[in-house]
C-alpha cells in the first residue's frame, strides 16, 4: 500500500480526534443550556446548530472560505495577523468541527434532557453549587450518553468531505484526508487504493456507529430514575 | 424545644399554584412541626418554597437568626446555602452512586458545618440499620430501603432544618409499620429541627409535636397532633387517611398468637393485649388502636372475648356528621383516644366529661408499629442539655 494512503489514514485521525475535542467544549455547555433552560432566542440558536445539518457541506465549507479570507471578518485584516485556516490541517480541523457540531449538540442535549432535573435539586440541597452539581451528578449521570455524542461526532469528521475540500484543499501529504483521498483515487482510476481506502472508512465508521448507539441507550437508562420512581 | 432557642422556624409565604394560592403564616420552636392535608393542598409546593427549589413566592422564611428569603428585601438563599436536609417523597436516591457514597453526598457540607461525620455516619448507619446495604447499588434496594437511604442521606449532610415529604407514603402497611420506628428513633437520637408534611395520621401523631392542618393552600387548623386530628372539622379527614390513635408502649411478653404491651412510662400499671408482631421483649413500640374499635361500657363489663377492659375518664364529646367523637384519658402521660360512637348508642348511656368509663379493645383491633430487628432503648441524645 502506498505511503499516500497511510498518510491521508493518518491525518484523517488526528483531524478528526482534533474536531471532536474543539466541538466538545462549546457542544456539551451549549446542550445543557438548551436542555435545562428557557430563554429568548432559543428556537433561533438551536436552528443555527443545527444548520450545518441541512446546508451543503460545501456551502458551509464557501461559508467559512469567506470569513476567512483575507479581506473577510476572520481574515488576516481584520484579525491583524493570519489565522493559517485556509490550505491547512488546521482548516481541515475547522470544517470537521462546524460539521459535526449539529450532530454532537443534539445527541448531548438528548442525553441531558434524560436526567432527571430533580436529581440536580437534590444535589443542591445537599450544598453542592450549580457548577459543583454539573461536576459530581449531571456529567456521571449522562457519561455514556456524552461519550456516545462524542463518538458520533469523531465519525461525522472522519467522513468529511465537502467543506474540507473547499477550505483546506485536498493536498496530499498535507491536508488530504481518508475522504478526499478516495475521491482523488477514483478520480485517477486507482482502485486498488481506492479499495483498500473504502475498507478502512467501512471499518472505523461501522465500529463507531455501533458503539455509540449501544452507549446511548445504556446512558439513557442509567440517567434515568429508579425503578420506583416518582409517585 | 427549649434547648434549642435560635432554631425557631417562621414561614410567612404566599405562592401562587395551578388552582389556588397557598397561604401559610406560622412560626414554630417546636423539634417536629407537621403540615397534614390530603393530596392536592399544597404540602409539597410548600416543602420545595422551604428548601429553595421554587422561587415564586412572595413573602419571608427565616430559621433561626438566619433569613433565608425576604421578598420585599430580594434576599434569597439558593438551595445549597440554606443547609437543609430534605427527603423527599420519592428519595430520589443518585442512580450512579452505591448506597455508601449516596449517604456521603451531602458529607463536604456536614464537614464544613464542623459536624463529626464519622460520628454521624456511624449512628445513621446504626439507627436505620443500613450497614449491610451499604455497597449495593441503590437500583436493587425495596421501597423501606430507598426511604432509609434517602433519609441517612440528609441526616450525614449536617442539616440545620431536616424537610420531610410524606416520608411513609408509597409503602404497603406492614412496610410503613416497619419504617416508622426508625423515624421516631431519628427524631429521639439526632433532634434536628423538622418540617414534616404528610397525609397519613399514624406518622403525624408518632413524630410530630405541633401540627398545622392544609386545605386547598389555606391553615384551617392548628395544634397538638391528637388534638387536631380528632377535632370534628379536622377527624373526618383523619380518618379518611385511616386515623388509629397510637399509643407508645413497651413489650413485656408474647404468649402463642398474641403479646403484651404496656402503654406509656415505665411505672404506667396499664396492659394491653394485641396481636404478635416481629417485635422482640423490651422494644419500644406504639400500638395503634382505630376510633371505630373501641366500645364504650359505663360498667365493668363480664363474659367478653374482647381481651382489654381499660378504666378511663371522659373528657370530651363532640357532634360529627351522625356520629359522636368521645375523647377519653388513659392516664397522665398518655394521649387522650378518640372513639367514635353513633349518636343513637349514645342516648342510653348518660355520658358527660368527667365520667369514669371502660373501655372494651379486641387485640384483633389493635396493630403493633414496631421496627424489625428492632435494638431496644437507643442511647441518650448527644444533642441534649
Amino acid at each position: 500500500m502506498d505511503e499516500g494512503a497511510w498518510m491521508a489514514l493518518r491525518l484523517s485521525l488526528q483531524v478528526a480526534s482534533l474536531a471532536t475535542l474543539l466541538v466538545l467544549l462549546p457542544g456539551v455547555p451549549l446542550a445543557y443550556f438548551l436542555a435545562r433552560f428557557e430563554f429568548r432566542g432559543k428556537g433561533l440558536v438551536s436552528a443555527l446548530v443545527g444548520l450545518p445539518l441541512v446546508l451543503p457541506p460545501t456551502a458551509v465549507g464557501y461559508l467559512l472560505l469567506e470569513a476567512f479570507s483575507v479581506h473577510g471578518i476572520l481574515g488576516k485584516e481584520s484579525l491583524g495577523f493570519d489565522p493559517g485556516i485556509l490550505l491547512t490541517w488546521r482548516g481541515a480541523v475547522l470544517a470537521a468541527a462546524v460539521m459535526s457540531l449539529p450532530l454532537v449538540v443534539r445527541t448531548a442535549r438528548v442525553t441531558f434532557e434524560g436526567v432527571d432535573p430533580r436529581l440536580e435539586m437534590m444535589a443542591r440541597t445537599l450544598g453542592h453549587g450549580r457548577l459543583a452539581t454539573f461536576a459530581s451528578f449531571t456529567l456521571p449521570l449522562s457519561f455514556k450518553g456524552l461519550l456516545a455524542a462524542a463518538i458520533l461526532g469523531f465519525t461525522r469528521a472522519i467522513g468529511e468531505f465537502g467543506a474540507t475540500v473547499t477550505i483546506a484543499g485536498n493536498i496530499p501529504g498535507r491536508t488530504q484526508t481518508l475522504a478526499s483521498a478516495i475521491f482523488s483515487a477514483q478520480q485517477v482510476g486507482a482502485d486498488r487504493e481506492a479499495y483498500f481506502l473504502l475498507a478502512v472508512s467501512l471499518a472505523v465508521g461501522f465500529t463507531s456507529i455501533l458503539l455509540s448507539e449501544h452507549l446511548s441507550r445504556k446512558g439513557l437508562a442509567r440517567a434515568s430514575t429508579s425503578p420506583s420512581g416518582a409517585s | 424545644m427549649s434547648d434549642q432557642p435560635q432554631t425557631g422556624l417562621e414561614i410567612r409565604i404566599r405562592l401562587p399554584l395551578d388552582r389556588f394560592d397557598l397561604e401559610v403564616d406560622f412560626s414554630s420552636q417546636t423539634q417536629v412541626m407537621g403540615v397534614f392535608g390530603s393530596s392536592g393542598a399544597g404540602k409539597t409546593s410548600l416543602l420545595e418554597t422551604v428548601a429553595g427549589l421554587r422561587r415564586q413566592a412572595q413573602g419571608r422564611i427565616r430559621l433561626g437568626a438566619e433569613l433565608w428569603f425576604d421578598s420585599s428585601s430580594g434576599t434569597f438563599l439558593r438551595p445549597e446555602e440554606r443547609h437543609i436536609g430534605y427527603v423527599p417523597q420519592d428519595g430520589l436516591l443518585f442512580p450512579h452512586r452505591n448506597v455508601r457514597r449516596n449517604l456521603l453526598s451531602g458529607a463536604a457540607r456536614a464537614r464544613r458545618n464542623g459536624g463529626r461525620l464519622e460520628d454521624t455516619f456511624a449512628s445513621v448507619c446504626r439507627l436505620l440499620e443500613l450497614e449491610p446495604l451499604l455497597q449495593r447499588p441503590v437500583t436493587t434496594l425495596s421501597g423501606g430501603e430507598r426511604k432509609r437511604v434517602a433519609l441517612g442521606r440528609a441526616l450525614c449532610s449536617g442539616p440545620r432544618l431536616l424537610l420531610m415529604d410524606e416520608p411513609l407514603a408509597s409503602l404497603d402497611l406492614p412496610l410503613r409499620r416497619r419504617v416508622l420506628p426508625f423515624l421516631r428513633r431519628v427524631r429521639r437520637e439526632f433532634r434536628t429541627p423538622t418540617l414534616l408534611v404528610s397525609h397519613d395520621p399514624a406518622e403525624i401523631q408518632a413524630l410530630c409535636d405541633e401540627l398545622i392542618v392544609l386545605h386547598e393552600g389555606h391553615v384551617i387548623a392548628r395544634g397538638s397532633p391528637r388534638q387536631v386530628l380528632t377535632d370534628p372539622k379536622i377527624f373526618p379527614l383523619a380518618e379518611e387517611a385511616g386515623f388509629e390513635n397510637l399509643l407508645p408502649g413497651v413489650l413485656i411478653s408474647t404468649q402463642g398468637a398474641t403479646s403484651q404491651v404496656r402503654l406509656g412510662e415505665s411505672e404506667s400499671p396499664l396492659q394491653l393485649t394485641a396481636p404478635k408482631s416481629t417485635a422482640q421483649v423490651g422494644d419500644d413500640l406504639m400500638v395503634g388502636i382505630p376510633a371505630h374499635e373501641i366500645i364504650i361500657a359505663t360498667d365493668h363489663p363480664q363474659g367478653l372475648s374482647a381481651r382489654n377492659i381499660l378504666p378511663a375518664k371522659i373528657t370530651s364529646i363532640e357532634d360529627l356528621v351522625g356520629l359522636r367523637l368521645v375523647r377519653a384519658a388513659l392516664g397522665p402521660d398518655l394521649p387522650d383516644l378518640a372513639i367514635q360512637v353513633t349518636s343513637q348508642a349514645m342516648s342510653g348511656l348518660e355520658l358527660r366529661p368527667g365520667k369514669p368509663v371502660h373501655l372494651i379493645i379486641k387485640a384483633t383491633g389493635c396493630s403493633i408499629y414496631s421496627g424489625r430487628g428492632e435494638q431496644g432503648q437507643t442511647p441518650p441524645s448527644k444533642a441534649a442539655g
